[in-house]
């Protein structure tokens, strides 16, 4: 569980660092050189490329999870918590 | 055995009670009154944008106000009161005492619902939701608006309370062999929903008043003809009804977490990390306000912490989400009608989310602020996640209130119909918005498009109606004439973990 928490930190860091750091870039003179327009267009596809495929996973996921796991598959086996206090 | 109606009392007797289980009886059947009544608005709503021009409402006014007192009644009178019923009746049992910490003041906050609502329905304000400034400062029409904010203060009031009541039960007089770790992720949910409230309520609380003395002309905090600024209440009312999104959608995805284990046959696959992403939710809760104001001329850098801010909530929720899939793998999963309504909230749930991670993007926000995009957004949380947990939890409920089994074959009609009905209305309303259709409209010009997509959403507005007019007749019908549940094991899960917690609790 502890790996878990610190993996998820990390994942998290990762992301959320090099977002960080646009905003410390960008000044509000004149002649800064970060193009805001262009960097957070860029950070809104990059955010829609993960969350078609994170989306896409997870749908898929969730419904051969529904078909496979239901009690009327062939395949569907009693849990070992089944009749008991758990 | 806690059964509200298989042993007829007077009602009075319940009216007047202060144990939890009556005050949780009785938080049910106001909130979903009020559901009724707040949907019909929505319907006759849908009904007047199914075509262009004026169809069955007169005018815009009264428009305005048909949309008003929907929006405050789904959330405040709803939405909020239907958790709290929930937590009253299963809070007390998870914790194994014998009742809330505080009785009385238990009744007392539930009994300042009824007079809230009166207030919202016969004042019948005009102002949206979120009553807009200076509009409401200055000119909205009295009483009604002043009716409005009277209410809301005691609907405040009332949130406070329950919440210092959900604290302190979880906390001071939960039992001493059950370490806050084993306390379930239902109660959990209530405890992170109710330090949110404490955090959040005081500074609506103090916009309200502020509002309040500008329409009595004694103060400009929001009027700009004297210095005030308008914006300012943006930012007070976001501060406390950004995290209330929360309030609303933790206890949602708390119920979540009683149905799936159960009808999956299988434990809940992390404790730990359904407590963790609960915590975390409640701290980003604060840190996401503005991003409904990126076009109120904040500045890059601003704009750019908030929509970090609103990112940070995704790790939590996608952590419920893993968790809810990973508590189904593996199990032998029957999809009777809780859990029907559980998977499908899970799927709208994370449909919501996909959608919010898009709109956290400020140049997508910009093309999207104040569309219908918004509002099929946050109906797809509201209707789609939360209420669909809440409906689900319901009929969970329904034999540990009753003593009897719902019509399972209605039931599972109503889950269908609502949930191709949600699809219909909010998914199209998202499209509506890309299309530009501008949101809080009483007529819209007859592009073709705005036309097609207006009636798909107005008919999905129409299955959801007749599908929750099959679920009060279930209900009713059920309530009293329905099979005889078997308290085991009323869904033939094949085992004794129905109420575990009551079998450990010996109060009850």
């Amino acid at each position: 569980m502890d790996k878990t928490i610190a993996l998820m930190l990390v994942l998290t860091i990762l992301v959320v660092l090099p977002t960080v750091q646009l905003v410390f870039a960008a000044g509000t003179d004149a002649h800064e050189y970060v193009n805001r327009k262009i960097e957070i267009w860029n950070l809104f596809f990059k955010m829609m490329t993960i969350a078609f495929t994170v989306g896409a996973v997870v749908s898929g996921t969730l419904i051969w999870l529904v078909w496979r796991f239901r009690e009327s598959n062939p395949n569907a086996k009693p849990t070992k918590y089944e009749g008991t206090d758990w | 055995m806690v059964l509200e109606l298989q042993k007829p009392r007077p009602i009075w007797q319940i009216m007047f009670s202060t144990h939890h289980t009556d005050v949780g009886l009785l938080y049910t059947i106001t909130s979903i009154a009020f559901f009724f009544m707040g949907g019909a608005l929505a319907l006759g709503i849908r009904a007047e944008l199914f075509l262009p021009g004026t169809q069955i409402i007169s005018d815009s006014m009264t428009f305005n106000r048909m949309f008003t007192v929907h929006g405050t009644a789904m959330i405040f009178l709803f939405l909020l009161p239907f958790a709290s019923g929930v937590g009253n009746y299963f809070v007390p049992i998870m914790v194994r005492y014998k009742d809330m910490a505080y009785p009385k003041l238990n009744a007392v906050a539930f009994w300042m619902i009824p007079p809230a609502g009166a207030l919202i329905w016969l004042g019948f304000a005009d102002f949206t939701w979120y009553a807009t400034p200076p509009y409401s400062a200055i000119r909205a029409p009295g009483p009604a608006a002043d009716m409005w904010i009277f209410a809301q203060k005691i609907l405040g009031v009332s949130s406070v309370l329950g919440a210092i009541n959900f604290i302190v039960t979880i906390l001071k007089c939960k039992h001493p062999d059950l370490p806050l770790s084993k306390v379930p992720l239902l109660a959990w949910s209530f405890l992170s929903a109710s330090l949110i409230i404490i955090v959040a309520v005081p500074t609506f609380a103090a916009a309200l008043v502020m509002l309040l003395t500008d329409r009595l002309g004694v103060s400009g905090f929001f009027d700009p003809a004297k210095g005030g600024d308008p914006i300012a209440y943006q930012h007070l009312f976001w501060f406390t009804f950004h995290p209330e999104v929360y309030v609303l959608v933790i206890p949602a995805i708390g119920m979540m977490y009683e149905i799936i284990p159960r009808f999956s046959r299988k434990p809940i696959f992390s404790q730990s990390s359904g407590i963790f992403a609960f915590v975390m939710l409640s701290i980003v809760s604060f840190s996401s306000w503005a991003h409904h104001m990126y076009a109120t001329g904040m500045s890059f850098t601003e704009k750019t912490v908030f929509m970090i801010g609103t990112l940070a909530a995704v790790p939590a929720s996608g952590m419920h989400v893993f968790n809810f899939i990973a508590t189904m793998w593996g199990g032998r999963i029957k999809f009777a009608t809780p859990m029907m309504w559980a998977v499908g909230g899970i799927a709208l749930f994370f449909s919501a989310g996909a959608g919010g991670v898009a709109n956290a993007a400020m140049p997508f926000d910009f093309i999207t602020h104040d569309s219908y995009w918004v509002v099929g957004h946050f109906h797809l949380f509201v209707m789609g996640t939360i209420a669909f947990g809440s409906i689900g939890f319901l009929y969970y409920m329904f034999p540990y209130i009753t003593g009897r089994m719902y019509n399972e074959t209605w039931g599972k009609i109503h889950f269908i119909m609502s949930f191709a009905g949600t699809v219909m209305v909010f998914f199209t309303q998202h499209v509506l918005g890309l299309y530009g259709m501008p949101r809080r409209v009483y007529d819209y010009q007859p592009y073709p498009e705005y036309i097609v997509m207006n009636q798909i959403a107005s008919v999905g507005a129409m299955i959801i109606g007749v599908s929750m007019v099959i679920w009060l007749i279930n209900m009713i019908y059920s309530a009293g004439k329905g099979k005889e549940a078997n308290m085991d094991d009323p869904w033939g899960l094949g085992g004794k973990y129905y109420f575990p917690y009551q079998a450990k609790n010996p109060h009850h």
